[in-house]
């Protein structure tokens, strides 16, 4: 990639904001600010190893200037990030702590916790940039709550997704049902982030090498548990965007299930579609973390995909693993650079803005 | 092109620091021993900013799994992104790929005035 910053609109959809349990407070009720405040509580946390970046799970030169962690700060975000790199849009995707999610039991201070992040969201980022846009955290081992919360914030202006862990119970599952027909009725699309713990129902590899390497594992577990569960065929109008596992494993990935769906169609006659045309009309994957291919590698995925709509860029800023939209990617023609920018994810998110203005270059 | 860019005791050993020739964005190094070394301030990976990186060491490679030797404690220059390491002291090349390395400058004294120089 030329060593010049290239002016093109870049819609990112992988910004990771931060809240500090402190700056939760103010967004609950009690006993949850006095069981944070009385007792120190912060969520449990899983991964056994620490994240070898050189700063942590952070890009070490994203910590906030006054010593705050990477992601707190809007105005610091806004001079490293989106002034910097010239962002048209931005999707908040959350830092993982606290993530209501991924809670074991106490799903009431779960519900809680989605509820005051949401706020805090809206409050400190969505209404102070008209860049960023959110996504609606929830508490889904109670999919009934997670339903109030969606009817609560959802309708909100920049709020685009509903942000699901991916946990031990694979999203197909006719359980979470009532918060795909809840996003759907306020025209949410469904995010899942890589997240701990990362493998359903495994335990973690032994190095953090291997974990990082393998993300696409529990991608492909969650695509196609939402493909031939029928979700796609029951909310029509749904769509699923796979953040931060690459997308290289999809073109194999797609053949595989078709293979698959012709032989053994009939244990599941709800689903009514080749696979691979589910993918391309309903999901969509990011290119972070690149896996660094020549311009004619990068051509052929797309050329398997048969489809130049599925990949999206996304820079998961601040954390170690950032790509840079400058340079992650190789050139790859106007036309394809303006979709995978831009284009494929404002096509993706019907709450997104339409371009206004010409490309310049 | 040649230019003073501080003095030897604005950068005590162990540490780094951003500065420029001319229009070139430098990040000074100074080893553990007292040594001086300068480099482009570009990683050549994805081109964040090497001053804003990490001086560590490295575990050096060993035959044997389960096996750690932390080696080179203050001469690695670790990127503040995605971490590729690189040898301040074998000219800023990559631990991973010895034949990548970062952009190198000559590096002398007059008295206590460093000057930073490209090379011949
Ligand atoms: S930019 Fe330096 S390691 Fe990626």
């Amino acid at each position: 990639m030329a060593e010049s910053k290239k002016k093109r609109p870049i819609i990112d959809m992988d910004i990771h904001e931060r809240v500090t349990y402190d700056e939760l407070l103010p967004y609950l009720d009690n006993p949850w600010q006095r069981y944070i405040k009385d007792t120190n509580w912060v969520q449990e946390k899983h991964l056994p190893y620490p994240i070898l970046g050189a700063a942590g799970l952070d890009r070490a030169d994203a910590k906030v200037p006054d010593g705050r962690p990477a992601g707190n700060d809007l105005s610091f975000m806004q001079q490293q990030l989106l002034d910097d790199v010239g962002h048209e849009a931005g999707i908040l995707t959350g830092a993982g702590d606290p993530s209501p999610s991924s809670m074991n039991g106490w799903y009431e201070m779960a519900v809680a916790l989605a509820t005051a992040y949401n706020d805090w969201q809206i409050e400190n980022w969505l209404e102070k940039d008209d860049r960023l846009y959110g996504s609606v955290h929830i508490a889904a081992q109670d999919p009934a709550s997670a339903v109030r919360e969606i009817e609560r914030v959802g309708s909100h202006p920049k709020m685009v997704q509903v942000l699901l862990p991916i946990d031990d119970r694979p999203w197909g599952d006719p359980y979470y049902h009532p918060i795909f027909e809840a996003a759907e009725r306020h025209n949410l699309m469904i995010g899942m982030h890589h997240q701990e713990p990362p493998n359903y129902y495994g335990k973690f590899p032994r190095y953090f090498v291997e974990w990082h390497s393998v993300m696409p594992n529990t991608h492909m577990i969650q695509i196609s548990s939402m493909i031939f569960n029928g979700v796609f065929e029951k909310y029509p109008n749904l769509k699923l965007a796979m953040i931060e596992a690459g997308f290289t494993y999809i073109p194999a990935f797609m053949k595989k299930m078709d293979q698959q769906y012709k032989v053994l169609r009939h244990e599941v006659p709800w689903v009514k579609r080749m696979p691979s045309d589910t993918v391309k009309d309903h999901v969509r994957v990011t290119t972070q973390p690149v896996d660094e291919l020549t311009k004619d590698e990068f051509l052929k995925f797309i050329e398997l995909m048969d489809s130049d709509e599925i990949v999206c860029f996304s820079t998961d800023y601040p954390h170690w693993d950032y790509d840079s939209p400058f340079r992650a990617l190789p050139p790859l023609g106007e036309e394809l650079e303006q979709k995978i920018f831009a284009e494929n994810a404002r096509n993706l998110y019907p709450k997104l803005p339409t371009k206004v203005g010409k490309v310049t270059q | 092109m040649k230019e003073v860019v501080c003095k030897k005791e604005e950068l005590s050993p162990g540490n780094i620091m951003s500065t420029n020739l001319g229009p070139i964005p430098i990040v000074l190094c100074r080893t553990p021993d007292g040594e001086f070394y300068a480099f482009t301030d570009k990683c050549v990976h994805q081109g964040a900013a090497m001053s804003e990186g990490v001086v560590c060491g490295a575990p050096a490679p060993t035959d044997t799994p389960g096996e750690y030797h932390y080696v080179k404690e203050g001469e690695i220059l670790r990127c503040p992104w995605h971490g590729i390491e690189y040898d301040i002291k074998n000219e800023g090349r990559m631990l991973v790929d010895p034949n990548r390395k970062l952009g190198n400058f000559n590096v002398s004294f007059e008295g206590d005035d460093v000057i930073v120089s490209t090379r011949k």
